[in-house]
């Protein structure tokens, strides 16, 4: 698999996905016009991703100041994959990044984790 | 994987021809995706709100801003109106009353409250100049000879040259008033003789309103003429010295000048 890096524009996040060293990284905004659109083969790869061996653990580092409902919703669909892989025998952590003063970051951090109780789901303060 | 939300109408619709086990883990997933859906929606009105809050706060401090702008540059603008009336011959309310004849005549001939507005406050400008014009010719008493008197005409270029490089409307309307507001209709004026409508707007309006206003006045070295005489003056300009519509917006407008003219009143003139 090849890594797939997605530069960030001014309403969508960098995303570096490299499968070598098991990082996923998400960073910077996310109110994309289409949100289902553009995050369709990021989803596609890592669900490709989680078809093959793999022994070695996933990190996943989330650092998204500002995002929309539907990225909400996507992040919720992400996880619910990252969920699946854990329950069939992968090795997942998130670290999730806020800023304490963006409140809205937190709280999203906090609902996720509720939502996943058994997804290694770190909130790291920046 | 379509990871769209129809994803589970696609599942419902195979659970109609399927079996019970298989009803209750979507059942149980559609309940969770529900739930989901109220949080991300409880939390996206949440930021909305607090959003949207912050804005109106940022806007509220915007409006307060431009209108610390806008008084500045007033009290700035004034200033100067009143810096170039301290070296010229007249005195007390002048620029005030200046201002305020522009205005109606402005707004007589046809301008937006604001161009208007803009005119009043560009026209108290109208003698910058004379801050670059020496003393001795300045504050001459008596007659200036012609050499003097050229001199003297320069505070109109000079007043232009000041406020020429600024690209703020009110800057830009004050160097045209400095510039022209010595023109005359028949193309007699100075600074560059002008004919006509060659002669900017403010120019022509200004130029009606300092005169009118330097006649009625009490000066050191003259009386007040009275208002027949003034009168007088205009009706024999007309077309003359002045834009004559501009004359008759003048004499259509009177009350309201003359009201004016005893509301600004020289206490001491």
């Amino acid at each position: 698999m090849k890594i797939l890096m997605i530069e960030a524009t001014k309403y969508t996040p960098m995303i570096n996905l490299d499968p070598q060293k098991g990082v996923f990284e998400f960073k910077g905004k996310s109110y994309p016009e289409n949100t289902f659109d553009f995050y369709s083969p990021v989803i596609d790869w890592i669900e490709k991703y989680f078809m093959s061996d793999r022994s070695a653990p996933t990190r996943v580092n989330m650092d998204i100041i500002y995002f929309n409902s539907s990225s909400s919703k996507l992040f919720f669909d992400f996880f619910d994959i990252l969920d699946e892989a854990r329950k069939n025998g992968y090795s997942v952590e998130v670290n999730w990044y806020y800023d304490k003063e963006n409140e809205s970051s937190l709280e999203a951090g906090e609902d996720f984790k509720e939502d996943f109780e058994e997804l290694t789901f770190n909130l790291i303060e920046k | 994987m379509d990871i769209r939300q129809d994803r589970l109408i696609d599942e419902l619709q195979v659970f109609m021809e399927s079996d019970l086990e298989r009803f209750k883990s979507l059942g149980e997933r559609i309940i969770k995706d529900i739930r989901r859906q109220h949080k991300i929606m409880e939390a996206s009105d949440k930021r909305q709100r607090k959003e949207y809050d912050q804005l109106q706060e940022k806007l509220l401090e915007v409006e307060r801003l431009n209108r610390e702008i806008e008084d500045t540059q007033k009290e700035v603008v004034f200033t100067m109106g009143a810096i170039g009336e301290s070296r010229s011959k007249e005195t007390g309310n002048h620029v005030k009353r200046v201002a305020e004849y522009s205005k109606i005549l402005a707004l007589a001939a046809g301008m937006s409250e604001r161009e208007a507005d803009l005119l009043k406050q560009a026209s108290p400008m109208h003698d910058i100049g004379k801050v670059a014009i020496p003393d001795d010719i300045l504050n001459k008493p008596g007659k200036l000879d012609e050499s003097e008197l050229d001199v003297m005409k320069q505070h109109t270029k000079l007043g232009y040259d000041m406020l020429k490089h600024s690209k703020r409307p009110l800057l830009k309307a004050a160097a045209t008033v400095a510039y022209e507001h010595h023109e005359r209709y028949d193309g007699n004026g100075y600074p560059r003789g002008l004919k006509g409508e060659e002669i900017h707007i403010y120019g022509r309006i200004t130029a009606i309103a300092d005169v009118f206003d330097a006649l009625g006045s009490d000066r050191v070295y003259k009386k007040a003429w009275d208002d027949e005489r003034i009168f007088e003056l205009f009706k024999n300009e007309k077309g003359k010295q002045f834009d004559p519509h501009l004359v008759d917006l003048f004499f259509e407008n009177i009350n309201e000048l003359l009201k004016v003219r005893e509301e600004y009143r020289d206490l001491f003139g």
